[in-house]
């Protein structure tokens, strides 16, 4: 059998527990008052009682029997709260406020007991007042009684058990508010987070946890869930921008390849084209889309994750020897003059693989462009900033100054780079690894103009200091 | 050689088994992961090719079931995942190989007959030779005709890996992977100049050029 709903809330519970906290200390508390109370209260009246028994007695002791019977009467008809009765040793009433003494089956010590005496009220109603009293034989045998009525004290007892009824009902109703007012917050910040995960279920990825700024666990944990969401929906929303630009970027380049088999297809149906050369030109155009749309779906996977995968630390100067050691003899061929300088001994953290496709990319373009009879300059140095910094300088056309920040951009290619192989992606990649490496990329003039070729290019790729 | 074909998209795979039998090559495919390890259960292979994203059981997997069982087939990964992390994966689970799909037939037989060639040579040798071309793994020394040919380190890497794959195509993607270790496509010739640099040293004033080029796949070095 399930419990209705509201049982099984954890408000109900928390509101149930508070209570039941409350309630139970307040009880220990209460009982604690009222047997204090109450036990306070008998001992005042043994006390009393004590000492008027010690006072006739000494005045039984001092003066004798008729003393006492004096001092009896004298009492008896004063406003002393005290009932007393002298009797003879055979339990005979001699003098006193009562007819018979209350103690039964007395053997002579010292005995206490607790009676009632009976009273009229100004209305003539018959009252029963709880009594103690202490019985005891004097020196010559006669047996004396002293009582008091503790019907006061009953009374005051009976306010005092009143008062603490009433503290119990109002500590409960409080403790009830209490539980109510902390689980009702309790509920709120997790019915907050319910609501925030509802909105999130149902598609509303833009739905946040209210903070409260209390800096309690609820407000940390509406901190976390807000701090996941804000990364899901950027990965979401870079994921989105992956798909957009892989649809955006392959569909010119598959356009110009289904052109140029359609145009093969008229030339060899008119047999004016060789079928098998047309299909080699395909399948290089083929290679060609696929080439793109290897780099645009790197570049989107790196921007969509928003950092590396799989980051190491390792030392620059060692990868960019690594490097420099493949395109150098590229470069020889090309008659370029090629030369590395590496700072040793620095450390980056960052993803290896990338960080090589960066540079390869680097070092193609630099040797796309620069023409015989050029240079290029790959360096690793490490800046006063702390950061890292490859870069690769030619002497090749460079840059101008207005197309900089555009030639980053994906597919752009600037008017003299037209017949050069390449779709336009490699300083877009070289972008998105700075980027994902918490880095950034420079563009500025290389060496400035010499003679007919210049003013060169510089591309620095910048990675923030390790650690 | 005797090769199994694990691949869903049967298109692919038959087009694959065309291939690898005009090449001379004996093919079974098996169309998921459960079948594929039935068929390598039942018989003796070469090589593996295997899909890495099927049903009933992902080529992972059923490598890693195999490993486990002591099968040490040789494997080539296909995959349509082209990240560093899942080349990794592949690896790790045990692949030989791994190559992206959608890849150049040259490219997957090159791998595959290299695969089975490794198998071979259980890589004890001290000394290769190809023809009259000897390299000795530990003088670091390579003699054509009794000459000694002086070669850089990289040379050397790149000549050893040749030789222990003579007379079989290797692609430029795959002297890159294998000889530099980097798993880009450089947009310019860098493994060409590479290649030709060696061929200068070897085959320059002998009478027979070794280091060939295959058109549409690579190089290949001949006895």
């Amino acid at each position: 059998m399930r419990l209705p709903r509201i049982f099984r809330t954890t408000a109900f519970r928390l509101t149930l527990l508070i209570l039941a906290l409350f309630a139970s200390a307040s009880l220990a508390f209460l009982a604690y008052i009222y047997v204090a109370t109450a036990s306070e209260a008998t001992r005042r009246t043994d006390r009393e009682i004590v000492q008027e028994m010690r006072s006739l007695t000494g005045a039984y002791d001092r003066a004798g029997l008729d003393a006492v019977n004096q001092s009896l009467i004298e009492r008896a008809a004063s406003e002393r709260p005290f009932l007393y009765l002298l009797m003879g040793p055979d339990g005979k009433r001699i003098s006193g406020s009562i007819e018979a003494s209350p103690v039964e089956s007395f053997r002579g010590d010292a005995s206490w007991t607790t009676f009632s005496v009976t009273d009229q009220d100004a209305h003539g109603r018959t009252l029963k007042h709880p009594a103690r009293g202490l019985q005891e034989r004097l020196k010559g045998g006669e047996i004396l009684f002293v009582g008091a009525d503790v019907g006061e004290d009953e009374a005051y007892l009976v306010k005092v058990v009143r008062a603490l009824w009433g503290a119990g009902g109002l500590v409960l109703i409080l403790g009830l508010c209490c539980g109510v007012l902390v689980s009702r917050n309790v509920s709120r910040s997790m019915a907050g987070l319910a609501g925030v995960l509802e909105a999130v279920n149902n598609g509303d990825l833009g739905a946040r946890a209210p903070v409260r700024n209390t800096r309690d666990e609820f407000d940390e944990l509406a901190q976390g869930l807000n701090e996941m969401l804000d990364r899901l929906e950027r990965s979401m929303a870079g994921h989105k921008h992956a798909g957009d630009a892989i649809a955006h970027d392959l569909r010119s380049p598959l356009t110009r390849l289904r052109a140029r088999l359609e145009a093969a297809y008229l030339d060899v149906e008119a047999g004016k084209a060789d079928p098998t050369q047309a299909i080699e030109q395909a399948l290089e155009d083929t290679d060609g889309v696929l080439k793109t749309f290897n780099a645009v779906l790197a570049i989107a996977r790196l921007q969509a994750a928003g950092s590396a995968p799989d980051p190491v630390l390792f030392d620059p100067a060692e990868l960019a020897a690594d490097i420099s050691e493949l395109y150098e003899p590229l470069c020889e061929d090309k008659g370029i003059d090629f030369a590395a300088e590496l700072t040793k001994g620095l450390q980056v953290r960052a993803n290896r693989e990338f960080m090589a496709q960066a540079l390869a990319n680097l070092l193609d373009n630099a040797v796309k462009y620069t023409p015989a009879g050029g240079a290029i300059m790959l360096r690793v140095r490490r800046r006063s900033s702390g950061e890292v910094e490859f870069s690769v300088t030619d002497t090749g056309p460079g840059v101008p100054e207005e197309d900089r920040a555009r030639v980053v951009e994906r597919f752009v290619r600037l008017e003299n780079s037209r017949n050069q192989p390449g779709a336009g992606l490699g300083l877009s990649l070289v972008a998105a690894v700075a980027e994902a490496h918490g880095g950034r990329i420079e563009l500025d003039e290389g060496p400035g103009k010499v003679g007919e070729s210049g003013p060169g290019l510089r591309v620095a790729l910048i990675l923030p200091r390790a650690g | 050689m005797k090769i199994l074909i694990v691949e869903d998209d049967l298109e692919a795979a038959d087009a694959m088994a065309r291939g690898l039998t005009e090449a001379g090559h004996e093919c079974v495919k098996a169309a998921d992961g459960e079948e594929g390890l039935g068929a390598a259960h039942a018989g003796q292979f070469d090589v593996m090719i295997v899909d890495r994203m099927m049903p009933k059981m992902d080529g992972v997997t059923l490598i890693q079931t195999l490993r486990r069982e002591g099968d040490g087939t040789p494997v080539l990964f296909l995959s349509a995942l082209g990240e560093v992390g899942d080349r990794v994966t592949g690896l790790q689970a045990g692949g030989d190989d791994y190559l992206v799909k959608p890849y150049a037939f040259a490219e997957l037989i090159a791998r595959v007959e290299a695969l089975a060639r490794r198998r071979e040579t259980g890589s004890v040798a001290t000394v290769l030779k190809v023809g009259d071309l000897e390299m000795d793994l530990i003088g670091r020394t390579v003699h054509r005709q009794g000459k000694e040919i002086d070669l850089q380190p990289r040379e050397f890497q790149l000549l050893e890996f040749m030789m222990r794959h003579a007379g079989q195509s290797v692609t430029r993607t795959m002297l890159l992977e294998k000889v530099w270790e980097y798993h880009f496509d450089p947009q310019t010739n860098v493994i060409d100049v590479h290649i030709s640099r060696l061929r200068s040293k070897i085959d320059k004033g002998f009478d027979r050029p070794m280091l060939q080029t295959v058109r549409g796949a690579g190089y290949r070095l001949d006895a």
